[in-house]
C-alpha cells in the first residue's frame, strides 16, 4: 500500500509541475481567479448548485424545459402504476445521464410522489447532492460489528465483504447491539459522493451527522423498480463512470442478479418522523401480482 | 451536461479495484482517489493546452473557468485545433491507466 501510495503521490506531483512547466501562464491564469486544479470538481459543483450558470444549462440540456409537458397532464392513470411510471419518466428524463435543472426535479418530485406514494426531495432542509441522475454501481457488504464476515450475510454472497467499513465505521459496537434496525441500514445501504460536495470539508461535523443513514429514494430509470436505502458509505471515486453505489440486496431488487450498472434517480425521503421502512417500494395496485417484469 | 465537460471521457478501468484491494480504510482510499483524481485534471488540461493553438488558450481558460462543466468546451477544443480532442483526451486516460496500473510492480 505504502509503495503504491508513495509512487502515486510522486506521480501527482510530477503531472502538477510538468503541467506548471508547459503552461506557466495558464497555471498563473487559475491560480489568479483562485482555482486550484485538486478542487476542480467542487467548484464546478458548486458553481451548478448556486445556480451561477442557468443560461448555460439550458444551452447544453438535450431538452427545451420549457416546453415539457406539467406532470400532471402526462400521468395516465388507467395504466399499470409502474408502465405508467416508466412512460413518464421517457418523457421527463433527458437522453443522457446528466445532472438535471432544478425544474426537472421538481417535476418528478410530483410523479414520485403521485405514483410511488413516497415524499421525496432533490434539496431536502437545504442539503442537495451534486447529482441526483446518474449511474449506479454494485458494492460489497459491509462490516456491520467487528467481527462480522461474509457468512452472516445471505443469501447474497457473491459480492463478497468489504475489508474496511464504511464512511460512518460499524453499524453497531458489537453483535448484541446490532438492532433489527440497523440490520436493515446495512442491508438496504447506498452510496453516494459526499466526498464532492463544495461544503462537504467547511461544514463538518454537521454534515457528516446529517447525511449518516440518511434515507434515499432509488429508482431505476428503466424498469421503474423503487427502493427505500440508508446511506452508509462515501464514493464511488468520479473517474469511475458511477455516481452511485447500492448494497448486494439494493442492486438485486433494482435490476436483478446480473445488474452492476445502470441510470437511476436518487433523492432524499421526506421522512421526518421515521415512518417509511427501508427496503422495496412495491407501487402496483395488483392484489397476488408482482411488480412488471420489464 | 456532467460535473466536469472531460469527466465522460476519464473513466479509469480496474484502477479503483486496485486501490480497494490495497487498502481497507476508507480515508486511505479516498486520499489515494483524490491523487488519483487530480492527476487527471492536470493531464487532461495539459493534453487540451498542447493541441489547441496558443492564441486561443485564454479564451478557453475564461470559458473553463466559467463554465467546467460545459460539454461545448470539447466542440470548442475540436473546432479551434482541428482536431478529434475525444479521441485524443480518451488516448491519454488509457495511457494514465496503464501506467497507474503498473505503478507498484518492480518494472516501474
Amino acid at each position: 500500500m505504502y509503495d503504491f501510495r508513495t509512487k502515486l503521490k510522486l506521480k501527482s506531483i510530477e503531472a502538477q509541475s510538468d503541467f506548471k512547466k508547459n503552461f506557466p501562464e495558464a497555471h498563473q491564469f487559475l491560480l489568479g481567479k483562485g482555482l486550484e486544479l485538486k478542487n476542480l470538481r467542487q467548484y464546478s459543483a458548486k458553481l451548478i448548485s448556486a445556480g451561477a450558470i442557468t443560461g448555460s444549462l439550458l444551452l447544453t440540456s438535450p431538452v427545451n424545459i420549457n416546453q415539457l409537458p406539467a406532470p400532471i397532464e402526462i400521468n395516465n392513470k388507467n395504466l399499470i402504476p409502474q408502465e405508467n411510471f416508466i412512460n413518464i419518466l421517457q418523457k421527463l428524463l433527458p437522453s443522457e445521464v446528466r445532472p438535471l435543472a432544478r425544474d426537472e426535479e421538481k417535476r418528478l418530485e410530483v410523479i414520485i410522489s403521485d405514483i410511488l406514494k413516497i415524499k421525496s426531495k432533490a434539496t431536502l432542509e437545504g442539503e442537495h447532492l451534486n447529482t441526483v441522475y446518474g449511474y449506479i454501481g454494485a458494492e460489497q457488504h459491509l462490516k456491520r460489528y467487528p467481527g462480522d464476515v461474509l457468512e452472516n450475510h445471505g443469501p447474497y454472497y457473491k459480492e463478497g465483504i468489504a475489508p474496511g467499513l464504511g464512511a460512518w465505521g460499524y453499524f453497531a459496537k458489537s453483535k448484541t447491539d446490532l438492532t433489527s434496525t440497523l440490520e436493515e441500514t446495512e442491508k438496504w445501504y447506498s452510496v453516494v459522493q459526499t466526498l464532492y460536495l463544495p461544503d462537504w470539508n467547511s461544514r463538518q461535523p454537521y454534515l457528516r451527522d446529517w447525511y449518516k443513514h440518511r434515507k434515499l429514494l432509488i429508482v431505476n430509470t428503466i424498469n421503474g423498480n423503487a427502493i427505500v436505502t440508508a446511506l452508509a458509505d462515501s464514493g464511488p471515486a468520479a473517474w469511475t463512470g458511477k455516481h452511485f453505489g447500492g448494497s448486494p440486496e439494493v442492486m438485486e431488487y433494482l435490476g436483478g442478479a446480473r445488474y452492476k450498472k445502470g441510470a437511476v434517480l436518487v433523492f432524499f425521503v421526506d421522512d421526518p418522523e421515521n415512518k417509511i421502512k427501508l427496503g422495496p417500494v412495491v407501487y402496483n395496485d395488483l392484489s397476488g401480482k408482482d411488480l412488471l417484469k420489464i | 451536461m456532467t460535473m466536469l465537460f472531460y469527466d465522460k471521457l476519464t473513466v479509469l478501468k480496474g484502477v479503483d479495484k486496485k486501490i480497494k484491494k490495497l487498502t481497507p480504510v476508507n480515508d486511505e482510499r479516498q486520499e489515494l482517489w483524490q491523487m488519483v483524481e487530480e492527476i487527471i485534471h492536470h493531464k487532461v488540461l495539459g493534453c487540451c493546452l498542447t493541441h489547441l493553438p496558443n492564441e486561443h488558450h485564454h479564451e478557453f481558460l475564461e470559458m473553463f473557468h466559467a463554465r467546467p462543466h460545459d460539454i461545448k468546451l470539447l466542440e470548442y477544443l475540436d473546432t479551434k485545433s482541428k482536431k478529434n480532442m475525444k479521441k485524443i483526451i480518451k488516448e491519454e486516460i488509457k495511457n494514465l491507466t496503464k501506467d497507474l496500473l503498473l505503478l507498484d510492480s518492480h518494472k516501474v
